[in-house]
């Protein structure tokens, strides 16, 4: 479903991501694990289409991801940031942030899915017409699920959609991400840090290290903390 | 009470409650403000004058009686009269009508145009922001009396000439404020999720940028109506804005001028009314600055 | 006797609807110890250790019955005396370094400043105990450091400087609130241990406040579990896992692990926690 072919993005002069060839299949669950500055969350801003300094091939599905505005790429991948406070508009309601997808894209029966996706992630009728700052972070951050999946795409992006909320709350989040995985076998790649919560939702996992990736591995490997690279093994140490 | 909770609760129902919710805090906050009440008495009082003018005026601002020359205030004459025997009364509540159109006229102009100038260098940034902003600096670094004036000059005077020379003069505030504003959300995580769901930059900036530089706009303008006000009226001074016999404030006092000695009433009445309404804008712009602008927000 | 000793601590905030309580009556003590304290947002958690502090700005309302440092009362020391016992005696080392360090000073400068205001040394002493405070935290080139100005280092640098300064006075207690949590996790247990040795060293006590219970057991000799403004719960570290308030449980049991088998998480119960 995602396949990465040689990737390298660069800023200025300096390659931050070298050379990356990564395989997702459709319905998997694949994290990139790696440390601030190791280059993950540049990846995922080039799925997202919003960096066009890159080579190499990208496809997602059939698609072949350009460098620049891709279209196309709306219907095939959305994302889920990490700050639901910054990830919602602070002057739109819950219903005005979940219909403005469908309103761009001219789809009807507004509200119809308005209310399917509420309920989809969990949320109450009664905080359709609420405004950010009247909802908790883990209430915020399924309203950002919501968004994602309004136009029905088959790839979501998380980036570290759990490491800004409680930890009861972040319990919640991961029940729903793997849930809706279950029931619409989406496709995700998420970003993140947390070994425990690759654990908890994913299948598979690469370990990335300044701008290269320095193992592949499997959930059974990091269950079994059977890392191979040196690093690896580091990361598990930390994760006590 | 069961209206006022209807109003404050947390969890509206419908997009109308959620929308007057948040009216009527913004309103209770405002009340809570005398000085910016007695602003928002004042400009009320503006516009009920504006709007009734012919029926309050107790005589006609333009037809001379010259049996009447410079009267002082009186029964009869609240503020005296003028030069040709006019009520200066009923000549400042007429010229509340331009003055008003003026202020909105130059506020319709310059704040929309200001915004879309502003909000669009702060998003597109490069070279975009670069020829805006220079744009907008050019108009910036000259003295904004200056600079009517010389459109005044160029357009011939009247007041539309003047509306457009202040507006011309006017933007640039505001797009500094928007672009500003935009900057410090343009890289925001909802930000580019709205770009991910396929926007394109015309929706972006109208409908996710703008409203949140609106606020501050609002504030600003309203802030700037004084100096909108003594603008006009410095042109209409210098008789370059609303020409004789309009009852213009500017125009009344540059005529009064003449008998500033002797006939006190004819210069200092219009500029009375000026320094009130001015007054006003800013009390009203103050106590709307400490509502609607997050950053005061504690 | 003991360092610090609170009895009846309660925070409060007005608001719309009336005042509303964050802290509602939390009493503990504390030796020459590590203690953690651990809870959720909205816990009341870093109120208490703001509290400690006298870092409450009106309208916020602190009231306790006892609220004693060393002998000397928290509550009624003039606001002099507290900034001196701030930092001499006293410190507290907050979450993101780039917030508390000043942009636009040295790294040096701001440490001495410290010193200075203290009245501690000459000027050729107090760049001397600089150095030794940045060495302490195991900068291995404190001269460059000295000179550098905060946004040029790293977040763990910029923690670790954040540790030296709190430490160059020697205080007796350190309030260390969430210092970790801005930073990577390979960086994060450098700075952790770093901080743990020094205290030992010294002899410091520690409040560690965090959300993360694996974190406070690692690093505390004892831990207070908070919840909505309450300790619901004090363990020795150790025991963590014998916990035994439905609330404590419901947080340990919601963390995903390393070696996870669950296909879904267990969810705290709030509206039945509240009543309990």
């Amino acid at each position: 479903m995602i396949d990465l072919k040689d990737v390298t993005i660069r800023y200025g002069d300096a390659a931050v991501v070298n050379n990356v060839t990564l395989s997702v299949e459709y319905g998997q669950s694949f994290a990139l694990v790696g440390e601030s500055g190791s280059g993950k969350s540049t990846i995922l801003k080039v799925l997202a289409g919003q960096l066009s300094n890159w080579s190499g091939r990208i496809r997602l599905g059939e698609h072949e991801l350009a460098h620049g505005r891709d279209k196309a790429l709306v219907r095939l991948c959305q994302m889920v940031f990490q700050d639901p406070y910054g990830s919602l508009h602070p002057r739109k309601s819950v219903d005005a942030i979940l219909s403005e997808p469908l309103a761009i894209h001219g789809i009807g029966q507004r509200d119809q899915r308005v209310q399917d996706a509420m309920a989809a992630v969990g949320l109450a009728r009664k905080f359709r017409f609420r405004l950010p700052h009247q909802l908790s972070g883990g209430q915020r951050q399924r309203v950002a699920i919501a968004r994602a999946l309004m136009l029905d795409p088959p790839v979501l992006l998380l980036d570290e959609p759990t490491s800004a909320l409680d930890v009861s709350v972040q319990a919640e989040v991961l029940n729903l991400l793997k849930a809706l995985q279950e029931d619409r076998g989406l496709t995700y790649f998420m970003v993140t840090h947390d070994l425990p919560v690759v654990s908890f939702l994913c299948d598979r996992l690469a370990i990335l290290r300044q701008g290269r990736v320095v193992e592949e591995a499997t959930v059974d490997q990091l269950k079994q903390q059977a890392f191979r690279s040196p690093y690896g093994q580091e990361l598990l140490s930390h994760s006590h | 009470m069961m209206t006022v909770n209807w109003l404050m609760s947390d969890a509206p129902e419908t997009r109308w409650q959620a929308g007057l919710g948040q009216a009527y805090r913004t309103s209770r906050a405002l009340f809570a403000n005398p000085l910016a009440l007695v602003g928002l008495v004042i400009i009320l009082g503006l516009l009920l004058v504006a709007a009734f003018a012919p029926w309050i005026a107790p005589y006609s601002p333009i037809e001379s009686d010259l049996s009447a020359r410079l009267l002082p205030p009186s029964a009869a004459h609240w503020m005296g009269t003028d030069e040709l025997g006019r009520d200066i009364m009923s000549r400042i509540i007429h010229g509340s009508r331009i003055t008003l159109y003026i202020v909105l006229l130059v506020a319709v102009i310059s704040a929309p145009l200001g915004l879309l100038i502003g909000t669009m260098a702060g998003y597109f940034g490069g070279w975009v922001d670069r020829v805006l902003m220079g744009l907008t600096d050019i108009f910036l670094s000259m003295p904004r009396l200056i600079m009517a004036l010389a459109f005044v000059a160029a357009l011939g005077p009247g007041i539309e000439n003047a509306v457009i020379a202040i507006a011309i003069t006017a933007w640039p505030v505001y797009a500094r404020i928007a672009r500003a504003e935009t900057l410090t959300f343009r890289n925001a995580e909802f930000m580019s999720a709205i770009r991910m769901q396929g926007a394109s930059h015309a929706r972006i900036i109208v409908r996710h940028v703008m409203p949140l530089c609106l606020s501050s706009t609002i504030v600003r303008v309203t802030l700037d109506m004084a100096g909108i006000i003594l603008t006009a009226a410095g042109l209409g001074f210098l008789g370059l804005g609303a020409q004789p016999p309009m009852p213009e404030w500017g125009a009344m006092i540059s005529s009064g001028r003449a008998f500033i000695l002797d006939q006190w009433w004819v210069a200092t009445m219009p500029g009375f009314a000026i320094v009130v309404v001015s007054l006003g804008f800013c009390l009203f712009g103050d106590g709307l600055r400490d509502v609607l602008d997050p950053r005061n927000r504690t | 006797m003991s360092l610090l000793s609170v009895e009846n601590l309660r925070v409060e905030f007005p608001s719309h609807q009336g005042p509303v309580e964050v802290v509602k009556g939390i009493s503990f003590d504390l030796g020459r110890e590590r203690l953690g304290i651990v809870g959720e947002s909205g816990s009341g958690k870093s109120m208490t250790g703001r509290a400690l502090m006298r870092l409450i700005a009106p309208p916020g309302r602190v009231t306790a019955d006892r609220m004693v440092f060393d002998g000397q009362d928290l509550q009624t020391l003039p606001d002099k005396a507290m900034r001196r016992l701030r930092g001499a005696r006293l410190s507290m080392v907050m979450q993101d370094p780039k917030f508390s360090l000043n942009p636009v000073m040295t790294i040096g400068h701001q440490m001495s400043e410290v010193l200075e205001f203290h009245g501690r040394q000459n000027r050729k002493q107090r760049r001397e105990s600089v150095l030794k405070a940045l060495r302490s935290v195991r900068i291995d080139d404190p001269e460059r450091v000295y000179r550098q100005y905060p946004h040029e280092v790293s977040g763990g640098m910029g923690q670790r400087v954040m540790i030296a300064m709190m430490v160059i006075l020697e205080p007796d207690l350190m309030i260390a609130d969430e210092p970790t949590s801005a930073l990577d996790v390979s960086v994060q247990s450098q700075v952790l241990d770093i901080m743990d040795d020094l205290i030992r060293y010294k002899g410091m006590g520690l409040i560690l406040i965090s959300h993360d219970l694996n974190l406070v057991s690692r690093y505390c000799d004892r831990i207070l579990v908070m919840f909505k403004g309450r300790i619901v719960e004090t363990c020795e570290a150790g025991q963590l896992h014998q916990a035994t308030h439905p609330y404590t449980q419901g947080l340990l049991a919601s963390v995903p692990v390393l070696n996870e088998h669950r296909n879904r998480l267990p969810i705290l119960d709030r509206i039945q926690l509240g009543s309990v």
